[in-house]
């Protein structure tokens, strides 16, 4: 029998302490702590000049980066929950900040920025800075006005603002329906429309699953709450007053099938007939605020 | 010169680097795939990922070709055999740069095509909203092509006036990543805000490095590619005058270096 050479029995040996391993050393990695995973990212100053010529790949990475992490969040979600654990907004906002500085031209950051740091982050003031360094970049680009218009008029109620924001959207995409809702946003009857139509242009450019998933979910609610709207209005027309709750609508047959909230909450009226939900139109508000049944 | 060019180009064929390229260039077939991960803008990201992946290859070409060509002559003793034909030095070297040269052009022609089919593709899956301009492209990869040449240049001057191969493969990364923040430096240092903060005697001195040092920021056209923006002709002769300008320095410089170099 021929002894066995010590290279083979090395190699042996390390081929199966290797099988052994990589399974434990995936799931470590996999399971590692949101911080962990997101990160640390060194300062833009020092990736700028490290990057040499390379500076939109590093950006378009940053951005992958994020949008990696983030449907990797909401993969994990169950049930049609958006967000199954807690997500470094944050983190994620840094990061595509320093990918506009690498690559003022990328759109995808702008993009993923304002889906996350308005809905989810609550930072309009965030968003619409960053919306506002875009514009000096991407002249020709009609998406950043219509997003900055956008959170002008739902978010913050500056209905001026959004005028000029849609106005300039309108100009750069012969778009009509911006130029409509330019001069519509003054009042602020036409704030569900507005989300709807939003929130359909959004959902129909969308091609990752996870984020059509969310503008669909919360598409549907908005529908339901421009169902229960037109359901008061017509109960005012005849009777000539507001209904006081969603029962008393409910009962008057203007508003067949029951509306449903896909965050799980109830539709009710306010005392100036603003349609609302226990929900806010938010998985957190419901209960759970991880996300699980 | 022209026989220099010639075996410079067949003894890269015989290292088998052009195979090399190519199987770096297997990551083409990846773009594709990679770029439609991106949300709202596949075609542009097909496009960086290209001219990334181009420019990266050009690098190393230039780097440890730049870098290796004459040290391994000198080292295998072939300049000896080489410079007793009835040859210049100056002719020998510059023979050496043509071929290498011509090497990386012959390499951008055939990636650039390459990059050409794969952007077309992505664009075929997912048409962007801005039009691609295929002249701006050609031009990102010819800019790209002339930046690497360029520093091609820098390593063998780097090569004449050392002995081993450490000084040019480490001088010339060095200077390709000072090249790209020279301007920079030199914009900060003279600006009005930089006037309080900074010291006088830095002032002459960053100036001075800026002037030494290749400036490579100008040849980089890859934003004007991705995005479809206008690029300035007037700043492309101007760089391209500067390309000419700056080689001839090289070059200049390394054949008066390589002509009084001992040759033991």
């Amino acid at each position: 029998m021929r002894p066995v050479s010590a290279p083979a029995v090395l190699l042996v040996a390390g081929l199966l302490a290797y099988g052994l391993l990589i399974g434990p050393f995936t799931s470590y990695m996999a399971n590692k702590p949101v911080e962990e995973k997101l990160g640390f990212v060194p300062s833009i100053k020092l990736i700028k000049p490290l990057s040499a010529d390379q500076k939109e790949l590093m950006g378009a990475s940053l951005v992958m980066k994020v949008l990696m992490y983030f449907g990797g969040a909401v993969g994990k979600s169950q049930d049609a929950r958006i967000i199954g654990e807690p997500v470094d907004l944050q983190g994620m906002s840094r990061l595509l900040h320093g990918a506009v500085q690498l690559d003022p031209y990328n759109m995808d950051a702008y993009y993923f920025a304002q889906g996350f740091l308005t809905w989810d982050a609550k930072q309009f003031k965030v968003a619409n800075e960053l919306l506002d360094y875009g514009m000096k970049y991407r002249t020709w680009d009609w998406y950043l006005p219509f997003f900055a218009g956008f959170n002008h008029a739902y978010f913050l109620k500056d209905y001026p603002k959004a005028a000029t924001y849609y106005q300039r959207a309108g100009e750069l995409s012969n778009n009509s329906l911006f130029i409509n809702l330019a001069g519509r946003y003054m009042q602020e009857a036409g704030r569900t429309d507005l989300a709807i139509a939003y929130l359909t242009a959004m959902e129909q450019n969308e091609k990752n699953p996870a984020l059509k998933k969310e503008y669909l979910i919360r598409l549907t609610a908005f529908r339901e709450v421009r169902r229960i709207e037109e359901a008061r209005d017509r109960f005012r027309q005849q009777r000539g007053v507001l209904p006081h709750s969603m029962e008393q609508l409910l009962q008057s047959d203007l508003l067949t099938p029951v509306p449903v909230d896909p965050y799980g909450g109830n539709f009710y009226l306010e005392a100036d007939g603003k349609v609302a939900s226990s929900s806010r139109f938010s998985f957190a508000r419901t209960g759970n605020p991880k996300g699980d049944k | 010169m022209l026989n220099i060019m010639q075996i410079t180009l067949k003894g890269i064929f015989r290292d088998r680097v052009f195979q090399g390229i190519m199987a770096l260039g297997v990551l083409f077939l990846f773009i594709p795939s990679a770029a439609s991960l991106s949300m709202r803008q596949v075609t542009e990201l097909s496009i960086t990922l290209s001219l990334s992946l181009i420019s990266f290859i050009l690098l190393l070409l230039a780097v440890f070709l730049g870098s290796t060509s004459l040290w391994k002559d000198m080292e295998r003793r072939y300049t000896f055999s080489v410079l007793s034909l009835p040859l210049s030095r100056s002719s020998y070297l510059l023979g050496r740069f043509c071929g290498l040269a011509l090497f990386l052009i012959l390499t951008s022609t055939v990636l650039g095509t390459v990059a050409g089919l794969v952007i077309k593709m992505a664009y075929g899956i997912y048409p962007s909203d801005r039009p691609i301009v295929w002249s701006w492209l050609a031009l990102a990869v010819l800019f790209a092509t002339l930046k690497y040449i360029l520093l091609v240049g820098v390593a063998m001057l780097l090569s004449t006036v050392s002995t081993s191969f450490f000084l040019p493969i480490f001088g010339t990364i060095c200077a390709f990543l000072s090249s790209g923040i020279t301007q920079q430096v030199y914009e900060f240092v003279n600006s009005p805000a930089a006037a309080k903060t900074v010291s006088p005697l830095m002032k002459p001195l960053v100036t001075a490095v800026y002037y030494l040092l290749p400036n490579l920021a100008g040849f980089d056209l890859k934003v004007n590619a991705i995005y479809g923006i206008a690029p300035n002709p007037a700043g492309l002769w101007l760089t391209f005058a500067y390309f000419c300008a700056y080689t001839a320095i090289l070059l200049g410089a390394a054949t008066l270096l390589f002509n009084r170099r001992e040759m033991k």
